[in-house]
């Protein structure tokens, strides 16, 4: 504890004499990678445990599709571990990184500007095909979702787009919502045309949710979602294959065979499971489910963990969320929670998004569990998210012996304000 | 929030816990969703979940191979390829709106190769179905073609088509091996023969498998599965040897149709270890449409037909009666010159003898000594007797439909004259099988084998999984009485004896006739026109190799024994002597053999004819004498059947009723069928029907009566 208020200190001497002179490489990396304080141990921890399960869960899910197509049941293994050592190393070091930095303009856009181009490049044909849609874009060796990425640049656009627009400008509909409604949709086109209609409903969502915590109308964002939904539920209905796809949902029984053939098996995943699971490495729906490491490595969760599990991962996520949330409370500015607030969301939608569609309470699109499903695009920008996440959640203690006396004070928080007293 | 008012602060939280409190609803409902599939019903989807995988685990291995003795197949499995679409896999990774083009493209391109109609595939390509047949048993070509098609070197390969090896069953030589080898059911059981009596060997075991199979089929691990023959069934290798088979179903179908007979059936037996060397069973049908043949038409009647033996039973009282010394080899016995009457029924011999000995008593076939005999050994010696040579009770054969035959047909002993009826085969039911193990018993020295159809049973990989040896049931009489009863049985065939026509030149032959009438059912009584004819015998005397046994059920031609089934003891005799090289003891006959007219038949004419051409047919004393200058056994031997006959036509058999002999006999002869007459006056009655189609050559039997 002490350490970490040495470096607070140091961190502003360096600070006071970087504005006199020039700074030195070295001074600017130390300068950037100084942190304000601890970060939330539950958060981190969290984040750790969900990539690592979800590690172990797709070696579980893959190793027969691996087998049959790559000769090597540790193929997709093989993949997902780096994955998860280049994320969390990620968030740690964006964990570092004083999110106010992202609170610019140039930042921002630029970001923006980066997922824009490569959505259009995905478009365009230099995208790879992948699980019936353009979603992927190869650089090198990594095979780059920009969808993934999209999510995460709206909240960080709109944290900042919203923090610098004063409570009253928010209630105008002119520069408080169109503004917001009009870059989602500009990035939902781009995501529909992939076609990813999940990443894209995800994205006004996220919209919505941000605009309505900065204080946008109610009304606005209802008729906005009225009109949204009208809109989607046309382009399923006079789309033929799309309306197929909802009747295959909601008579699953009939279409088993062909349209809603993964949806049952994953259902059948799940029932498998039962209380306690047929035990790690032992399901065998796997055979049968499609997808089974991506989408939906939760039915493989709830089969090889049963009920138990589910509700335990349930818990994991509803924990993330809840420390996500409480960062955004506690953070210092209006950015910070708005940031904090957003990650916490898309963490939140995706997940709940993903599990309804597993369970088919939803039609299903892909969309993939955050941390756990296999992929690199989505851990990687998940990490990052968590990294920003837990940044913002090192500036919480800032916020909490006088705005909020009222909130339970956690271990180093009673620490510093007897520091404080002394 | 630190640096945010106050207010605004409290509605940021609020607005946030609101939007928090719709996430936890989400939550809940997926928490609720789970507890339903997981908890509530999981028993009920992990039942669905362990059907589909059982349906898939299900491999069908390949069924083991029939063989016989030489390694010959009998049954065998082959996969022929069939073709299913995964309508899903075709359109994988293919967006949506150029489905239909693709699918379309597919169709046509399955559609031409396959000679399917394009509206049909196109139909099943569309329903995006993970299996659906395409069409079942292709042929090379067509297999040929789709390869090339699927080819995924090729950018335009189609995809998600499963070429699938079906099993499907084939008997070669179906025709020889009528009812034994039986058949398998539509999902790969044996139904009937051998197929059902080993379906235990040759059907593989599916149980035993450890492998996963994923959703297109493909076994993924278990222990040695890369080879599918640790899967697959035995191969059962039977005691049958298919060339003798061929032809001793050859001889007894030319036999029935020469005779005219309803059915029959013929058995080989090795007698020394039990192994049935062949066993034929006819009339056949349509091999072709054997699993649908009703079930009177698949009968094995080897096994299944219980007849009255007759006059072999005589061997196995003779037998028992000198095992017992209640008669001596050379002891006469008086034989009450063809007419005794017991317990109110009078036994007739067709020759009136005095004294006769038991070599005579079996050549000259007397019931009444037989009788005699019988009565010696008395009701629980005789039945004991007969028991102890296997009658009354199944041979341990193993396959399925065999009969046990009835020895006390009341369930009762034998009253003395039913003993006496016994004695020589009447009263009683047997099946040939038993005929010819019990025949073994003589033929060997006395002990009763357990008839051996199978030899091995190997694995797919041709280890050795079970060895059947040879069996000895019991000893039945001591090698001594064995050996007599031998030397009395060659009698048969001599000169003087009821089964000439069973003579080998060259070798000794050792046999029995046996004419029985057959009771009718309805009745009781015995029918005048129903016959059995039988001959069971084995050869050489001195060293039998071969115990054969000849029924024949009903013949029409003629009825007896000696006439009917000695001839195609003697021409199956000599086939298996040759087929197995066995030689001749040098005692070549010089003796003509005479052909009785008692019941002349075109038939034996013509048979004598073709295998004496040049001799004059009638010779002294109205007899046929063909001097015994019978063919090689290596040669072709003249089949005894009309439909040899050069130029036969079937032709439709006319309507005689009410007319005379001479019309009738004018009709059939001007068509080139053989009338034979039985009274006279006018045609009451003939047999075949009117309408029937019959072989030129064919006999029709006319009765006449005097016009009422």
């Amino acid at each position: 504890m002490n350490s970490a208020a040495s470096s607070t200190g140091a961190n502003g001497a360096t600070g006071a004499t970087g504005s006199l002179r020039k700074p030195s490489l070295r001074e600017r990396a130390e300068r950037l990678l100084s942190v304000a304080g601890p970060v939330d141990p539950i958060l981190a921890a969290v984040v750790v445990t969900l990539v690592s399960f979800g590690i172990v869960m797709v070696y579980s899910a893959s190793a027969i599709e691996a087998t049959v197509q790559h000769k090597d049941a540790q193929y997709f293994l093989k993949r997902q571990v780096p994955f998860g050592f280049v994320g969390l190393g990620l968030a740690w070091l964006i964990s570092r990184i004083d999110y106010r930095r992202y609170q610019k303009a140039s930042a921002t856009y630029g970001i923006l500007a980066i997922v824009v181009v490569l959505l259009v490049a995905a478009i365009a044909g230099f995208g790879k095909t992948g699980g019936g849609a353009t979603r992927w874009l190869a650089l090198g060796p990594v095979h780059v979702q920009p969808a993934e990425l999209a999510k995460l640049s709206i909240v960080i656009w709109l944290a900042y787009s919203l923090a610098k627009k004063g409570e009253d400008v928010m209630k105008s509909f002119a520069l408080g919502f169109l503004p917001q409604l009009i870059m989602a949709l500009f990035l939902m086109a781009l995501c529909l045309k992939q076609p990813d209609f999940g990443s894209a409903v995800v994205l006004l969502l996220l919209t919505f949710t941000m605009m309505f915590i900065a204080g946008a109308k109610v009304g606005y964002i209802m008729g906005a979602a009225i009109i949204g939904s009208a809109a989607g539920a046309a382009l399923v209905r006079f789309r033929e294959y799309r309306w197929e796809r909802i009747q295959a949902w909601l008579e699953m029984e009939a279409h088993r065979q062909d349209l809603a053939y993964q949806p049952f098996q994953a259902r059948m995943s799940f029932g498998s499971g039962e209380i306690f699971g047929l035990g790690l490495g032992k399901g065998l729906q796997i055979l049968y489910l499609p997808e089974a490491h991506t989408d939906f490595v939760s039915a493989v969760v709830g089969e090889e963990l049963g009920f138990v599990g589910i509700a335990l991962l349930c818990a994991a996520y509803v924990t993330l969320v809840v420390r996500g949330v409480r960062a955004a409370f506690k953070a210092p500015d209006d950015f910070g929670t708005y940031l904090a607030f957003g990650i916490s969301t898309l963490f939140a939608l995706q997940v709940l998004i993903n599990l309804a569609m597993a369970m088919s309470l939803l039609p299903t699109k892909g969309l993939a569990l955050p941390f756990m499903s296999y992929g690199g695009s989505s851990l990687l920008v998940n990490a990052i998210a968590a990294g920003i996440l837990l940044n913002v959640s090192r500036h919480a203690r800032d916020a909490e012996p006088v705005a909020d006396p009222n909130a339970t004070p956690d271990p180093p928080g009673v620490e510093i304000s007897k520091d404080a007293l002394a | 929030m630190k640096n945010i008012d106050p207010r605004r602060a409290r509605w940021m939280k609020f607005r946030m816990g609101v939007l928090c409190g719709l996430l936890s609803t989400g939550l809940c409902s997926i928490v609720a969703s789970a507890y339903n599939i997981q908890v509530k019903h999981g028993a009920e989807w992990r039942m669905i979940a362990e059907r589909q995988r059982q349906k898939r685990l299900k491999v069908l291995p390949t069924r083991g191979s029939i063989l016989d003795r030489n390694g010959e197949a009998l049954a065998i499995t082959i996969d022929v390829p069939s073709i299913a679409i995964n309508a899903a896999e075709l359109v994988r990774n293919v967006p949506e709106k150029q489905q239909p083009a693709l699918q379309d493209a597919a169709a046509a391109k399955l559609a031409t190769a396959l000679n399917l109609p394009f509206p049909e595939v196109q139909a099943k390509l569309k329903s995006k179905r993970r299996f659906a047949w395409l069409k079942r048993r292709l042929s090379q070509d067509e297999i040929t073609a789709v390869r090339a098609m699927i080819d995924p070197r090729k950018p335009d390969a189609v995809k998600g088509v499963m070429i699938e090896g079906e099993g499907h069953r084939f008997y070669p030589g179906r025709e020889a091996l009528w009812g034994l080898v039986g058949y398998v059911s539509g999902d790969g059981s044996g139904i009937d023969g051998v197929e059902r009596a080993f379906d235990e060997d040759l059907r593989g075991r599916p149980d035993e498998i450890s492998a996963l199979r994923d959703r297109k089929g493909t076994v993924l691990f278990g222990d040695g599965l890369e080879d599918e023959r640790a899967l697959a069934g035995d191969d059962v290798h039977l005691t049958v040897d298919l060339g003798l088979q061929f032809q001793v179903q050859e001889d007894l179908e030319a036999g029935l149709r020469a005779f005219e007979a309803k059915s029959g059936s013929a058995i080989v037996i090795d007698p020394n270890t039990g192994e049935i060397l062949a066993m034929a069973s006819a009339p056949v049908y349509n091999p072709n449409d054997y699993g649908d043949a009703p079930i009177e038409a698949r009968r094995n009647h080897a096994i299944a037909d219980r007849v009255e033996p007759g006059s072999t039973m005589k061997i196995f009282t003779i037998a028992a009666a000198l095992a017992e010394g209640k008669i001596k080899p050379t002891e006469e016995i008086y034989c009450e010159n063809g007419s005794w009457t017991i317990g109110g029924v009078t036994i007739h011999d067709t020759h009136h003898e005095g004294m006769l000995a038991p070599a005579s008593i079996i050549s000259k076939s007397s019931n009444i000594c037989a009788a005699k005999i019988g009565l010696l050994l008395g009701e629980q010696g005789l039945y004991s007797a007969f028991k102890r040579f296997g009658f009354g009770e199944t041979t341990g054969l193993g396959l399925p439909g065999e009969a046990a035959g009835v020895l006390r047909a009341r369930g009762r002993p034998w009253y003395e004259v039913e003993v006496a009826s016994a004695s020589f085969g009447q009263g009683i039911s047997v099946t040939t099988l038993q005929l010819g193990m019990a025949m073994s018993a003589i033929a060997n020295g006395g002990k009763l084998m357990e008839p051996r159809l199978v030899r091995t049973v190997t694995g797919a990989t041709g280890q050795l999984v079970r060895e059947e040896l040879p069996t000895v049931r019991r000893e039945v009489v001591p090698a001594f009485a064995a050996r007599m009863v031998t030397e009395m049985m060659t009698g048969v065939v001599e000169e003087g004896g009821t089964g000439r026509e069973a003579h080998i030149p060259g070798y000794r032959v050792a046999g029995k006739t046996a004419t029985a009438q057959k009771a009718d059912p309805a009745t009781g009584k015995y029918d005048p026109d129903k016959f059995v004819a039988s001959f069971v015998g084995f050869v050489p005397a001195q060293k039998p190799r071969f115990v054969i046994a000849v029924v024949v059920d009903e013949p029409w031609i003629a009825h007896l024994g000696g006439q009917v089934a000695a001839p195609i003891f003697r021409r199956i005799a000599m086939r298996a002597l040759a087929r197995f090289g066995v030689a001749p003891s040098g005692e070549v006959a010089k003796t003509a053999v005479t052909f009785p007219l008692e019941d002349p038949t075109p038939l034996v004419y013509a048979e004598a004819k073709a295998m004496a051409p040049d001799v004059d047919l009638t010779g002294p004393g109205g007899s046929v004498v063909a001097p015994m200058t019978a063919p090689s056994a290596f040669a072709p031997l003249p089949a005894s059947s009309p439909s040899a006959l050069p130029g036969a036509q079937r032709v439709i058999v006319p309507d005689l009723g009410g007319m005379g002999a001479r019309d009738a006999a004018h009709a059939l002869v001007s068509i080139g069928l053989l009338p034979v007459f039985d009274g006279t006056g006018s045609v009451t009655r003939q047999e075949p029907a009117p309408g029937t189609l019959l072989l030129q050559g064919s006999a029709v039997r006319v009765r006449l009566s005097p016009g009422s």
